[in-house]
């Protein structure tokens, strides 16, 4: 008879689990329930319920942009986030003299602030000097000059949607690289070898048998990257003032006009976004199971 | 043939290197150049035409000397202490218990209570913010430190039930057993056996939590926005605003991320098992 048997619970026993259960359901259910609230109401006129600030807001030009952007910020977000997840775990994978030292400097972008990565990139893309504009204009004497004129990085849509993407990967390299290292180290070493006998190069083997293994923490990756894509403020909120993504659509309809009832709506629309998204990449992940197994 | 073998694995191998010196490049230079520019005297950063150089004329740490002689930024760095050092307090006071049952207990539905735990975190915060917000203006916690302080305790609650879990988890069972029998009662068996025990994992949900608070910048924007309180994200922000000089905002961007990556480089282990388990956002 084993201490874990007879020791199931009793209910006088579990009641530590309370204060923490409450306070997590508690503002679920305020956040929730203000989010609907709001989002059906026109606080201007003091209706509810109505349906009229969804209508408003989508029929807003300003909305409309900002889900299209952030649409193609998903797009060409997350699979970059898993090209370069990829790329950097197949890099630091087989042992090497220095390896576990440039794993944990591979980790430093997690450990700086987003805020503070959103600020380097603001001072490097400055316009009209900044390193890379001085870059890109020749003055470094060993690069070739690639532009005629400053670039005007911060102001330009594609270019200021560009830089927060490009900060938002860079910072979130070492998360991608981690996850799919995990896969890798799950693999058997014994496979390599047998392939590696049977006369498999290095390209068969990635084919043949990495990259079918590692096929769930690929998948976790797009998963969760792609949620994060949603979600991003920060970056653009520093670095594309004047483009709005959903997020920071949010802000600026919370603080800059005063209309919490609108910022709900897009909230709303963004919650909406990130689950209709992970249905259908789980979705994905089950069929694509299925036809394997099948 | 056993030559262009020999040729394209040394190819391969040059290739290889290449690509990590690229990779290291990659990470390093950002941080450097944050550095560089902390350091810069104004005539490194307004060139008049000349490129910006790759390592300031004259370095200075005299852009360190004038932050440190400003009293607003003693105040914000302050308030960003008190509000992480409470957050703490707070979180451990709520998480330690719920995850001494999560590791303790044989509770039904014990995993997806995990899961659903972490999977609250996939809730974005810009999203969370503009509710919680509307919700402490009513119960006038806008604008206070209190009310900062239960928003990051909010955020900061799962990773702490998590982590904490996992140390109260592997610790012995015999050893419960064996107090027990010597007539300890629950309470004296977590206080001098499970929690001493479970202290090095618990250290290390405190200092995440506290780092999650000390950098914190969407929460702690919507509830103080340009109130009396100020948090150092926020004294960022406002300066941000303002087309600083270059150089003072890399100094402040310095002093808010050394704290940060002098303890995640020492939470690393905890770090990347976070991550891959998916605790860490």
């Amino acid at each position: 008879m084993t201490w874990k048997k007879t020791k199931i619970f009793k209910i006088q026993e579990i009641w530590p689990i309370l204060p923490a259960a409450l306070y997590l359901l508690g503002f679920l259910i305020i956040v929730l329930l203000y989010l609907l609230g709001l989002s059906f109401s026109n606080t201007a006129r003091g209706v509810f319920p109505t349906l009229e600030t969804y209508a408003e807001v989508f029929g807003m030009p300003e909305f409309r942009e900002a889900l299209l952007n952030t649409l193609v910020f998903v797009i060409i977000g997350t699979p970059l986030e898993l090209f370069v997840g990829l790329f950097l775990a197949l890099l630091l994978y087989k042992s090497f003299v220095l390896r576990n030292f440039i794993r944990s400097l591979v980790l430093i972008p997690l450990a700086i602030p987003a805020l503070v990565t959103a600020i380097i990139l603001f001072i490097l893309f400055d316009f009209p000097g900044g390193h890379v504009n001085h870059l890109l204009l020749g003055k470094y004497d060993a690069v070739p000059q690639i532009i005629q004129a400053p670039v005007n990085w911060r102001g330009a849509k594609i270019f200021s949607l560009g830089i927060s993407l490009l900060g938002k990967v860079w910072r979130d390299m070492p998360i991608s690289m981690l996850i799919i290292l995990s896969g890798l180290n799950s693999i058997d070493p014994e496979l390599f070898d047998a392939a590696r006998t049977m006369g498999a190069g290095l390209r068969q083997q990635l084919r043949r048998i990495i990259l079918p293994l590692i096929i769930p923490s690929m998948s976790a990756v797009v998963l969760l990257r792609s949620i994060e894509m949603w979600k991003e403020f920060i970056f653009p909120f520093v670095l594309a003032g004047q483009h709005n993504l959903l997020g920071t659509l949010i802000e600026s309809f919370y603080n800059n006009w005063g209309y919490a009832d609108k910022a709900a709506v897009v909230a709303l629309v963004l919650v909406g976004c990130i689950v209709c998204t992970s249905l259908l990449l789980i979705l994905a992940a089950e069929l694509n199971k299925r036809i394997v197994q099948g | 043939m056993s030559n262009i073998v020999k040729i394209s694995a040394l190819s391969r191998k040059v290739f290889w290197l290449c690509a990590v010196i690229f990779t290291v490049l990659l990470i390093i230079a950002p941080v450097f150049l944050l550095f560089k520019y902390s350091i810069s005297d104004a005539s490194s950063i307004n060139t008049g035409g000349s490129p910006v150089p790759l390592w300031p004329y004259n370095p200075t740490f005299r852009n360190f000397l004038y932050l440190f002689s400003d009293n607003q930024f003693y105040g914000v760095v302050i308030n960003s202490l008190l509000i992480a050092f409470f957050t703490v307090i707070v979180s451990l006071l709520i998480g330690v218990p719920a995850s001494y049952v999560l590791g303790r207990y044989q509770i039904p539905l014990r995993k997806p209570l995990l899961v659903g735990l972490i999977s609250v975190r996939l809730f974005p915060d810009i999203a969370s913010v503009i509710p919680v917000a509307e919700f402490f203006i009513t119960i006038e916690a806008h604008n206070t430190y209190w009310g900062v302080v239960l928003a990051h305790t909010l955020l900061a609650l799962p990773y702490v039930i998590f982590i904490g879990t996992s140390a109260f988890e592997p610790i012995p069972r015999d050893l419960e057993h064996q107090a027990m029998v010597m007539g300890a009662n629950r309470f004296q068996i977590f206080l001098k056996i499970l929690f001493p025990l479970a202290i090095p994992g618990l250290t290390a949900a405190a200092i995440y939590t506290f780092l999650l608070s000390w950098d914190e910048f969407i929460f702690a924007y919507f509830l103080l926005g340009l109130g009396r309180i100020s948090t150092l994200t926020l004294y960022l922000k406002q300066k941000l605003a303002y087309a600083p000089p270059q150089n003072l905002l890399a100094t402040i961007s310095v002093c808010l991320s050394f704290p940060v990556i002098i303890f995640s480089l020492l939470l690393q282990k905890h770090m990347s098992a976070g991550i891959t388990s998916g605790a860490v956002k």
